[in-house]
């Protein structure tokens, strides 16, 4: 290190340490809140929202100070240390880190602030809050995590606050069953996380990221044929959080949480987790494919590989069903599927520069779209079916624009807006890496998610009213409008900042970045850099459009249904997944319970247990009968127990 | 001669004949000040005991009187266990006749205690220990309007004087074989002494009395009766500083007086170890009196640390040492939580501590983490001191496999004892009828006893190193390594 030729960086060589205060903060207002803020609504959201935006200009100063250097670790505290594996808990401040900080950080302001209002009028309003901050706290701590260990316990932290949220109706069965199966779908992947911990650690004795970068670069053959094993095991961790197929089924049914829980953690933070910890570990994934013996047969596949066809299948398989939602809030958690199945392949296709830029475009517009479709919600007295509302253009005019804006960001309509930049990079990085068929299906995708969005806008905000509830909504007040004009800027404009580039930089520091420099250059720099993509990318939302146009454009009800019924039931019932997870796991579940249920009940309770309590008690029944209180009979036991003690001290 | 080495000894007693002399002058409503005033003159002479102006190691009255670390360790239990029953007592002060009296005779037992720890020749062992059993004559039967208690004091009475009996006897022999009472002395020469039969019978018999002190099978029976019967701040006392006493004697004499014989004898102290746990265990289980309970418990008890005395080695040594701080603690914890229930109930029967924990969220919190730790639960006292009680022995099993056995047949009763001091804390929080819902108050000092009690049970489970050096240091002058030094000693006290 340089330090003379960087003066800036020696006068601040603590303020890293201000992670600590960032990570620290939403802990404290939790903590606070559950132990005696709790008493007042106003201090309890003031806590709350205070410690959450402190926490968002401190990231943004962060960003700005280390965010464009080789990164730094903030001090570190030792926890555990046994021969052979040292784990501090430390804080990692790079560029990666401190984007994310910022979106979280930003998302979870704007959520904070619409749920004082949302969450009004609910009896728990500090339980929810105290919540939150929680979430918040271990959200952060995945993302300014410096080693595996911590990240996998702030990750089973997300996985406890995020059931605490979900099921926060808990006295609702589906909210309490949405919680349940999320924590349970989430453990699945979480195994395959730990044991590809073990892994790595078992193969270059370290867990800490920066240590395992330089075991990495120095020998990039440390992990030996565990490599691509390693690196799947610890994809299914991300599988599980991002909510990839097969371990999706939980998403869609954590939308029984309050609206802006699903905006935060479904939406921008938690599922961006999974995508978030694959480009912190992509080092480990880019390896060339080495599998153990046994499973020799996979060889062909390398760990990126895997991953770029889970992301892949899962965005084509959401993007389906989504068509085929009438709940505004599922459609919108299977529009997350079909975008988080995009980031996924775009890491798969060895692009975390566009997964990112896409994470953090998406956490926007997606916030946008959850808050948005919450605003609707409450305006529409707690209707959620799109085809009993209608109308809502001029009844919640903000909300309505907002809305459209989001909407047009999600299917990434060209210039003006975010997502048309960072979807474009991912195709730009499933051509480069030379995945075709991928691309293709990416292509699709953003055909079909034109064609949901633009029904979903077409049902509900435009035509006539199809209920007395849609009929009399009115424009939600400002805490909840104010968070969804904020989110509307960053929606459109945030493409225009040199995001992609600056991620390119930071995980291809060797390639050489082209900024754009004038404004056209600027705009159009898709079109420039891969048209392939942009062309046919514009093409599909054109198609998409027109098709919505055409099916939905005052339609009273689904079309679809009546014209192809097989396929429209078949992705209402959301491709069966459930139906085949009930038919299949919980009979075999229930088999293996009720086996342990008997060998319980009449080996280990029955015979063990009882035998052994019931011979102990009687025992124990037995031996009271000496203890007569007869004080003979105690003399006499005495002096026998004298005579014994010498005649066998003496033998 | 140096009778400056028995300046703590001398303090307390001057406390007990203040205290004596003040309650014929003090208000009978005002008497609570007494045990106050008893207190901070313990706590005072505890900071001397352990501050600088402690008497250094040396001996005393012809080497009848000793003070090194053992004795100082041992000191140290005894005041705070002193200080903590003051303290707990004074909710019993309006029950007690004469409680000036009361707080006069466990002043006196203390000094009993301390000169036991000190105790370096048969006859000032005899004679301390005799102090400390005929205050308890008194202080066991103290609620004479109680038949229980008077029973209860009969029955300690008839045991003391039996238990005593065997022991002077024993003490006779051994003087007539050895010549001598002093313990240094006979360690000089136990090669040749354990070849005589008198001796080894008079040993024996000196054990019976502090087997009787300890509750050791088979001289425990009268301990469930009296532990029921007594007032709760002396059952607490006789089960942390009367057994304390018992062991310290113990572990002087096996580990620095006669280690040859006690190395001898270890399967025979083995055996007697694993019964002696066993049998409070298993009687513990049908009780539904807690006092009661805690007299099973403290049988128990006995059986582990007598493990440790039968190891033999420095660990065991150190780990009964250590294993009695850290139960002394946890049992006053216990017994003064049972001290405020019984206080204004008259039984001690579970049923009195039914929903304890919505009448007095603290005295239940308190009685668990001390029920808890009993238990051996990390991260308590409680566990530790067993756990490396256990391990003690496991050093054993290498060279005897009957230790692996004793330990097996020890976790055994480790885990029944369970049942039971889970039992209380079902009871305290789940109660199987709806008992009694009078709120219970604990007053200042009695929170005061139990605070310092808990952070002591806590503290020694998480920080246990501090204690265990402790523990290490005191026992370091024992063993057999030491017995030719301390051979050398006698003479220059003698001349």
């Amino acid at each position: 290190m340089d330090h003379s030729a960087a003066p800036l960086a020696v006068t601040s060589s603590h303020a890293q340490d201000l992670a600590w205060v960032v990570l620290l903060f939403p802990l404290v207002s939790a903590l606070s809140i559950t132990f005696g803020l709790r008493r007042s609504r106003t201090l309890t959201n003031t806590m709350a929202l205070s410690a959450v935006v402190t926490g968002f200009f401190l990231s943004v100063a962060l960003f700005l100070g280390f965010g464009f250097g080789p990164g730094v670790n903030a001090d570190a505290l030792p926890w555990l240390s046994i021969p052979g594996l040292n784990i501090h808990l430390g804080l990692k401040v790079d560029s990666l880190s401190t984007l994310m900080l910022m979106v979280v950080t930003g998302i979870s302001s704007l959520v904070h602030l619409y749920s004082t209002q949302y969450m009004d009028e609910d009896q728990d309003y500090p339980r929810y809050f105290a919540a939150l901050g929680l979430f918040t706290f271990a959200m952060l701590g995945i993302v300014l995590s410096d080693n595996l260990v911590q990240t996998f316990i702030f990750w089973e932290l997300v996985g406890v606050t995020s059931y605490l949220l979900v099921g926060f109706w808990y006295e609702k069965p589906a909210a309490a069953d949405a919680a349940k199966k999320a924590f349970l779908t989430n453990r699945i992947g979480d195994f395959g996380f730990i044991l590809g911990i073990v892994i790595v650690w078992a193969a270059t004795g370290t867990v800490q990221f920066d240590e395992l970068a330089q075991k990495l670069h120095a020998d990039p053959k440390v992990l030996g044929n565990m490599a691509s094993l390693a690196g799947v095991l610890i994809f299914l961790g991300a599988m599980g959080k991002s909510a990839q197929v097969p371990l999706h089924v939980w998403l869609p049914d954590a939308m029984e949480g309050p609206t802006p829980v699903s905006a935060l953690i479904h939406a921008a933070t938690m599922v961006a987790a999974g995508v978030y910890m694959l480009c912190r570990v992509f080092f480990l994934l880019d390896l060339p494919a080495a599998w153990p013996d046994a499973l020799s047969f996979l060889s062909p596949f390398s760990a990126l590989g895997i991953i770029a066809w889970v992301g892949g299948i899962t965005s084509l398989l959401a993007g389906l069903i989504a068509i085929q939602q009438d709940d505004i809030k599922r459609i919108l958690a299977y529009s997350t599927l079909s975008q988080l199945g995009y980031m996924i392949m775009a890491v798969g296709c060895a692009g975390p520069d566009a997964a990112m830029f896409h994470l953090t475009t998406h956490a926007c517009f997606k916030a946008l779209l959850f808050l948005g479709a919450g605003s609707v919600i409450v305006g529409c007295h707690h209707e959620q079916n799109i085809w009993k509302m209608g109308g809502l253009w001029k009844r919640m005019p903000t909300t309505a624009i907002c809305f459209a804006i989001g909407t047009a960001a999600l299917c990434g309509v060209p210039v003006v807006t975010a997502g048309f930049y960072s979807k474009d990079a991912i195709f730009a990085a499933a051509l480069a890496d030379g995945r075709h068929m991928l691309f293709g299906i990416g292509i699709l995708v953003a055909g079909l998610t034109t064609l949901y969005m633009a029904r979903l806008f077409l049902v509900a905000f435009l035509g006539t009213p199809r209920s007395e509830q849609a009929e009399h909504a009115h424009e939600s007040p400002w805490r909840m409008t104010l968070p969804l004009t904020i989110l509307a800027f960053p929606s459109v404009a945030l493409g225009w900042l040199p995001i992609g580039g600056f991620l390119k930089h930071r995980f291809f520091p060797e390639v050489a970045v082209h900024y754009p420099d004038s404004l056209t250059e600027i705009l159009f720099e898709p079109f420039n850099h891969s048209p392939l993509g942009a062309v046919l990318g514009l093409g599909m939302i054109i198609f998409g459009a027109f098709a919505a146009v055409m099916l939905y454009w005052s339609a009273a009800q689904d079309p679809l249904p009546d014209r192809v019924p097989g396929i429209s039931r078949a992705l209402s019932r959301r491709l069966y997944f459930d139906q085949v997870y009930e038919a299949v796991f919980i009979p075999l579940h229930d088999a293996v319970a009720a086996l342990a249920d008997w060998f319980d009940r009449w080996i280990v309770q029955g015979f063990i247990v009882r035998g052994a309590s019931g011979g102990v008690e009687l025992f124990g029944r037995g031996l009271r009968l000496v203890q007569t209180g007869n004080l003979q009979t105690y003399a006499f036991f005495f002096v026998a127990g004298v005579a014994l003690v010498v005649l066998l001290a003496l033998n | 001669m140096n009778s400056s080495l028995l300046v703590i000894e001398f303090l307390v007693a001057l406390l007990g004949l203040g205290v004596l002399l003040a309650d014929l002058w003090i208000a009978p409503s005002a008497r609570r000040t007494l045990a106050y005033v008893a207190t901070t003159g313990l706590l005072l002479v505890f900071t001397i005991h352990a501050g600088a102006l402690a008497p250094a190691d040396g001996t005393a009255f012809g080497g009848m009187f000793l003070v090194d670390g053992l004795a100082n360790f041992f000191k140290s239990i005894f005041l705070v266990a002193a200080m903590v029953v003051l303290m707990v007592s004074t909710r019993f002060a309006d029950r007690l006749n004469g409680y000036g009296e009361f707080v006069a005779l466990i002043l006196f037992a203390t000094v009993g205690m301390l000169l036991t720890a000190s105790a370096n020749d048969f006859i000032l062992m005899f004679v301390s220990l005799e102090l400390i059993t005929v205050t308890f004559y008194i202080l066991v039967s103290f609620q004479r309007n109680r038949l229980s208690s008077v029973e209860a004091g009969v029955k300690y009475l008839i045991f003391g004087a039996l238990a005593a009996a065997f022991m002077v006897f024993g003490i006779t022999l051994i003087f007539g074989s050895a010549n001598s009472t002093n313990f240094f002395e006979i360690a000089a020469k136990q090669g040749e002494l354990a070849k005589s039969p008198v001796f080894l019978i008079g040993l024996l018999l000196t054990f019976v009395g502090l087997g009787f002190k300890i509750s050791a099978f088979p001289f425990q029976m009268w301990t469930p009766d009296v532990y029921q019967g007594a007032p709760a701040p002396v059952t607490a006392f006789l089960a942390t500083g009367s057994k304390a006493a018992g062991f310290v004697l113990i572990l002087r004499l096996a580990y620095g007086v006669v280690p040859e014989l006690s190395a001898k004898w270890s399967h025979l102290l083995l055996g007697f170890a694993v019964i002696t746990a066993l049998y409070g265990s298993f009687c513990g289980l049908a009780q539904r009196s807690v006092k009661r309970l805690m007299g099973y418990s403290s049988i128990s008890n006995a059986g582990f640390l007598l493990l440790g005395i039968a190891a033999a080695n420095d660990t065991g040594s150190s780990a009964v040492a250590f294993f009695l701080a850290a139960y002394v603690f946890t049992t006053l914890l216990v017994f003064a939580g049972v001290t405020v229930v019984t206080a204004d109930g008259e039984t001690d029967d579970f049923s009195a501590f039914g929903g304890l924990g919505q009448r007095s969220p603290f005295l239940a919190a308190g009685l668990t983490i001390g029920l808890v730790s009993l238990a051996g639960v990390p991260p308590l006292a409680g566990f530790f001191a067993k756990f490396w009680l256990f391990k003690a022995a496991a050093l054993r099993v290498a060279d005897d496999r009957w230790f692996l056995v004793a330990i097996l047949a020890a976790c055994v009763a480790v885990v029944i004892s369970f049942y039971y001091y889970f039992g209380i804390i079902r009871a305290m929080y789940w109660p199987r009828h709806t008992a009694e819902s009078t709120p219970v108050e604990p007053s200042i000092p009695v929170r005061l006893a139990m605070v310092t009690c808990i952070a002591a049970v806590i503290l020694m489970g998480v920080f246990p190193g501090g204690l265990v050096s402790v523990a290490r240091q005191a026992v370091a002058g024992l063993g057999p390594a030491t017995a030719p030094a301390a051979h050398a000693a006698p003479p220059v006290a003698a001349h």
